[in-house]
């Protein structure tokens, strides 16, 4: 008796490899709208502030190459930035990247100062056309949401004693408790600044600051995937990421308001 | 002879009878045989489904795996990589002679110049205080200059809550705030939540029990809304977070600020 042999692929196979298509189609769509953000992004900031530029300097393109015309235009738009928020009665942050300091001020008076260790900035404000981005740092950002592992006030509840045998008095508070300090500040505009304390030695920081990371980036492309899914350009968020030391990043994240002003020298 | 037949017969007959036991025996082994192949093959197909189901499912983990990474970490280094057009700065010599240029150059030079002036014009001259209320510590500035630093004690971050629901938040607040008066020996009119945080009845207004000699230290400089800088009792606790929203000093601290300082002098607390 003959047997007959066919070679059809079972139908395991048929949905494994449905499977896989769906899946690569899937992430070549999703790269290439990702990629795209950040062009989508740039065009965005040309129309938003390029066109001021264009109106403000009735100069030829030669002027916007030269290095001593863009190294003035620079410190323009940071004292601007920085006289803007010296009117108000807020406490505020200066990002000074060419020389990698971060300072607290209140009304034009620099209260507090740090050094940043390492400091890595978006390409889009790197490459991006020079008076765009220069137009754009001459308004300081505002802060719109703040992500930490730490409390901006660490309040404590304490009830109070119905009467005086209940009464115990305070207690030394604990300072030798260090918790790892790591946070985002995102702006109004979407430009992002993230703060990690320099720290990295005890598995406790590496461990927070992994864990931080993931949580952002698991927030990020959920929000990008919902709009690849409507067939919408996730978002861009250019980024300024530093390290400071924790007890300056602490000083700064406690000390600047929910919805406080950073100016930005590059 | 014809016994010889027998003999031969039944003979023939044991042999036939031993040849189709040893059959059913080889028979016997046969299927035993077979049966311990298939049992084999059983098992052999059942371990080779087991691991095809561990090797499939160590795959899909491995694709979920990197699917998840290539999301997270690759697509935003990509996404850096995109095309971006970048200035390419000059610095052209030819341009720097064009009247043009320079008159461009000294606008922006005038209106730099302009913001400094007016930036650093914040800057107060006479003496300021700057409180750092993360760290509990002070410093002391007299034209532009450092000239004390040290520990001080600011708001605990507790709030107060009794059963009625009052509450009361302990904090220092922050930004820019002045001197509206000095005092030596104050004396410290104690407040309601005082008497609260003790489990004490709160007196009337004016109760002689609500003023209390010799705690806020030799000065005090109000910073208004009840805010005061002041001297403690509690020296130990100088450089922690402690007090009900003052600022607290040293004996010797307090004496240079109450000094320096004059009613309008700025205080920022950060």
């Amino acid at each position: 008796m003959e047997t007959e042999i066919t070679n059809k692929p079972s139908r395991q196979k048929v949905t494994f490899i449905v499977l896989i298509s769906i899946i690569s189609v899937f992430i070549i769509y999703y790269s290439i709208m990702s990629m795209t953000s950040p062009v989508r992004k740039l065009e965005e900031i040309k129309n938003k502030f390029g066109s001021k530029s264009a109106e403000n300097n009735e100069v030829d393109q030669r002027i916007l190459m030269d290095s001593t015309y863009l190294k003035l235009l620079k410190e323009k738009a940071f004292l601007q930035s920085r006289v803007l928020m010296a009117e108000t009665d807020s406490i505020y942050l200066t990002i000074n990247l060419a020389d990698s300091t971060a300072n607290l001020e209140i009304c034009g008076v620099v209260v507090h100062k740090a050094k940043m260790n390492s400091v890595k900035t978006s390409q889009i404000l790197v490459k991006g056309n020079e008076n765009t981005i220069l137009s754009m740092l001459a308004s300081p950002f505002t802060i719109s949401h703040a992500f930490a592992t730490i409390k901006k006030e660490p309040l404590m509840i304490k009830m109070a004693p119905k009467d005086t045998s209940e009464y115990k008095p305070d207690i030394m508070p604990d300072t030798s408790i260090t918790e790892p300090v790591n946070y985002i500040l995102e702006m109004k505009g979407g430009i992002r600044i993230y703060v990690y304390q320099e720290e990295n030695v005890k598995f406790n920081d590496r461990m927070s600051h992994l864990s931080f990371d993931i949580k952002d980036k698991l927030r990020d492309t959920w929000s990008a995937l919902k709009n690849v899914a409507v067939l919408k350009v996730p978002e861009y968020h250019p980024f300024i990421k530093l390290r400071l030391p924790r007890t300056d990043a602490k000083i700064i994240f406690r000390a600047i308001p929910k919805n406080g002003q950073i100016a930005v020298y590059s | 002879m014809k016994n010889k037949k027998i003999i031969d017969d039944s003979t023939q007959a044991e042999n036939e009878k031993n040849t189709a036991a040893n059959n059913t025996a080889n028979i016997k082994n046969i299927n035993m045989a077979d049966n311990t192949l298939s049992q084999k093959t059983g098992a052999r197909k059942l371990l080779f489904s087991f691991f095809h189901s561990v090797f499939i499912i160590i795959c899909s983990i491995l694709v979920i795996f990197i699917l998840i990474i290539f999301i997270l970490y690759v697509v935003p280094v990509l996404m850096e990589f995109s095309p971006q057009q970048k200035t390419e700065i000059t610095n052209n010599k030819e341009l720097m002679k064009d009247p043009l240029y320079k008159k461009q150059i000294s606008l922006l030079t005038k209106d730099v110049q302009r913001l400094s002036l007016k930036f650093n014009a914040y800057t107060s001259g006479q003496s300021y205080i700057v409180i750092n209320t993360t760290e509990n510590r002070f410093f002391l500035y007299t034209n532009k200059k450092l000239v004390r630093e040290g520990f001080c004690s600011s708001g605990s971050y507790t709030m107060l809550q009794t059963a009625g629901n009052k509450k009361w938040i302990f904090k220092t607040p922050k930004g820019k705030y002045w001197i509206h008066g000095k005092t030596t020996n104050p004396v410290w009119k104690r407040p309601d939540w005082s008497f609260v945080e003790e489990g004490s009845p709160i007196p009337p207004k004016d109760d002689f029990s609500r003023y209390e000699y010799g705690v806020l230290g030799d000065y005090a400089l109000a910073l208004g809304d009840g805010y005061l800088i002041h001297g403690t009792i509690y020296k130990r606790f100088l450089g922690m977070p402690v007090t009900h929203g003052c600022v607290r000093l040293n004996d010797d601290d307090l004496k240079v600020i109450f000094n320096t300082l004059n009613i309008g002098s700025k205080v920022y607390i950060f």
